[in-house]
């Protein structure tokens, strides 16, 4: 039988939630493997497992658990080792590794924002910065809605402005949270959002983040800002920036090409 | 975390709050390399699909409607007015192709979802693979 893993935390973790309900359907129940100093928190891997919406919440609400009464490292989703063993055995042979990622993250949880345009207030940045497009999206209206080869221009212009809209937005808004953060990792990017950044926080402090992020807000009408957390600190259980989960991605375009 | 609430989205649906955390759960955390990691075949496509291109014709004809709707005496908006325009725009042109970024990204993300709880049956995939295509294709071309 093989062992899914959700995190790793400290052996003197206050309050792991064994015998919570895991991944799988049935959930598999939620087991504590001890090495040293070091906890991995577990369950049986169920046959045939997919990243179906369920299991990636069974997934967080385990770490969510872990993370509201103490320092954890999420695994990624998905994470199965063979057996038992094999996890204690990564344990003990990392041990130095991942206490130290435990002190280093200790007390401190992420906050992940996402923000995007409100579509037509980025318009009326644009239409209002540029009078170039004003007034061919003025010739436009006067004639009908214009040719479709008008049409593509305007829209050219604009999208090429909203764009750039979008880079100085994301970058304001990153450059506007990061002073009330300990560490900053930028995620992917991507059409879905303009900006897509996870701020580590100490809990002490979170007040004065969630203070700054209402700021971005107010003073940055024009975006909608999704805030998410407090979350384990997914982004950031590696030093430096989290690594892209690029290699499989590829291998599926390729496939599909 | 007894402070604050679990989950602060501001003005967001409580779907695209929930993507937000998944798209962590799936893309970030600890890697083992002594472990294995479950197939992600579809979520990884979910990934591809989320990055559709923005500079395409669709979205120069949706840009170019959408500013000759706009008032430009009204001010902007501070309420969000996004759901607004995207619905219109939705509903009268070709679905699927001329719909924005973000409504395109959050239903593809909800379709495979569905996909995944329906244990991937043929009926639901059946009318995925020319969206995949496309979208993969285009991203080559991208690429290119």
């Amino acid at each position: 039988m093989s062992t899914y893993v959700y995190g790793i935390t400290a052996a003197s973790h206050p309050s792991l939630p064994e015998g919570m309900g895991g991944v799988g359907d049935p959930s598999r129940p939620v087991r504590i493997l001890r090495e040293g100093d070091l906890a991995a928190v577990v369950s049986d891997a169920p046959e045939g497992l997919r990243p179906k919406r369920r299991e990636l919440l069974a997934h967080q609400n385990v770490l969510s658990e872990i993370g509201a009464a103490g320092c954890v490292l999420p695994m990624r989703f998905g994470s199965v080792a063979p057996d038992d063993d094999s996890v204690t055995g990564v344990l003990a042979e990392r041990a130095e590794h991942y206490l130290e990622r435990l002190h280093a993250l200790d007390d401190r949880v992420e906050y992940n924002v996402k923000a995007n345009h409100v579509e037509d207030a980025v318009l009326h940045h644009v239409m209002a910065g540029n009078p170039e497009i004003r007034a061919l999206a003025e010739a436009n209206r006067q004639s009908g809605g214009g040719s479709y080869e008008d049409k593509i221009r305007l829209g050219e212009m604009v999208a090429a402005a909203v764009k750039a809209k979008e880079s100085e937005d994301g970058a304001a808004l990153e450059h506007a949270l990061e002073g009330a953060a300990d560490a900053v990792s930028v995620g992917p990017e991507s059409t879905g959002w303009l900006a897509n950044v996870s701020y580590l926080v100490k809990r002490e402090t979170a007040e004065e983040f969630l203070a700054a992020v209402e700021q971005v807000r107010a003073d940055m009408p024009h975006l909608e800002v999704r805030l998410n957390g407090p979350l384990p600190p997914y982004s950031f259980v590696e030093p430096g920036p989290a690594e892209p989960a690029g290699t499989a991605a590829g291998g599926t375009d390729a496939e599909m090409g | 975390m007894t402070v604050v609430p679990a989950q602060q989205t501001g003005g967001g649906g409580g779907s695209s709050g929930l993507y937000d955390v998944l798209e962590l759960v799936l893309d970030r955390g600890l890697v083992i390399d002594a472990f294995v990691r479950v197939s992600l075949v579809g979520i990884e496509i979910l990934k591809i699909d989320v990055r559709v291109v923005v500079a395409s014709v669709d979205t120069y004809l949706r840009f170019a409607e959408a500013c000759n709707r706009l008032d430009l005496e009204a001010g902007p908006r501070k309420s969000p007015g996004l759901p607004e325009i995207v619905g219109e725009v939705t509903e009268s042109g070709a679905r699927g192709k001329s719909k924005g970024a973000l409504s395109g990204a959050a239903d593809t993300i909800s379709d495979a979802f569905k996909q995944a709880r329906e244990g991937g049956s043929e009926r639901e995939t059946e009318s995925r693979p020319r969206t995949r295509k496309s979208t993969a294709a285009r991203r080559k071309e991208e690429q290119e």
